[in-house]
């Protein structure tokens, strides 16, 4: 419980840093200390084939493409304060004061069941993982595939000079 | 049981908080992932809940769409700023259409 605390709460400060530091660098920084987070939280949840594919995935192909992207912009971060926002701040502000109520409203109706302290021993194993892959979600695990290609082409398509 | 998801709410505001008051339209990127990621939080939580695999299989889904999506949607920012050479997603507004 104690683990989780610490965990949540630095996941918590780390994604606030990224909407808060100026620099896009920083935020993806921070956003790789969330991931870090999420990732022990998930070890902590005993899902440790899930929070190995967090690093993986998150850590070691989506954010490097982000963090590609963010230096090849380099120079057009600065130029964004040169241009009059086109929304106003203050209802942004109360829109997101109103949602964050909302979920505070619905967190207080919401019984969550007790913690099953007794998980069984191939809850989260790549076993159990794979057989539920393999069996009863074959067709979108196959469906997977096409999407992949179709989002290659398109990249590609997309990311050539004309 | 109830910190992961009460951590996963606040994980999810926050990345609505940058996609609403963010202008630079990688941060707006990345406080979408945020969002993806508090899902994947919370299918983690409720699947140890019910002791079930099948919540975890769906966040591999979430992870499959994550990284597809960024990488279509880093290559649409490319694209849009090969043409203006900004980043500030005010300027993209004509994509409303």
């Amino acid at each position: 419980m104690l683990a989780e605390a610490v965990l949540g709460s630095f996941a918590v400060l780390s994604a606030l840093g990224i909407i808060l530091v100026k620099k896009p660098v920083y935020a993806g920084l921070s956003f790789l200390l969330t991931l870090l987070m999420l990732s022990g939280l998930y070890l902590q949840l005993s899902a440790g084939f899930i929070a190995a594919m967090q690093i993986l995935v998150y850590a070691g192909a989506i954010l490097v493409i982000f963090m590609f992207v963010i230096i090849l912009f380099q120079d057009a971060h600065a130029q964004i304060e040169k241009f009059k926002a086109g929304t106003s701040r203050v209802l942004v502000g109360v829109s997101a004061l109103l949602f964050v109520l909302s979920i505070g409203f619905i967190a207080q109706q919401m019984v969550l069941p007790q913690k099953s302290e007794a998980v069984s021993d191939t809850f989260g194993t790549v076993q159990s993982l794979g057989s539920a892959l393999f069996t009863d979600y074959f067709f979108p695990f196959e469906a997977v595939t096409p999407l992949f290609l179709v989002a290659i082409v398109g990249a590609v398509y997309l990311g050539k000079r004309e | 049981m109830t910190l992961p998801v009460l951590i996963s709410f606040a994980l999810f505001t926050i990345g609505l908080i940058g996609v609403l008051i963010k202008r630079n339209t990688l941060i707006f990127f990345l406080s979408i992932e945020l969002m993806l990621n508090s899902a994947n939080l919370l299918f983690v939580t409720f699947a140890r809940q019910w002791d079930n695999s099948v919540g975890l299989v769906w966040v591999f889904f979430v992870l499959v769409v994550a990284a597809v999506e960024a990488a279509v949607g880093l290559a649409i920012l490319i694209h849009l700023f090969r043409k203006k050479q900004v980043v500030d997603i005010d300027q993209y507004s004509n994509l409303r259409g």
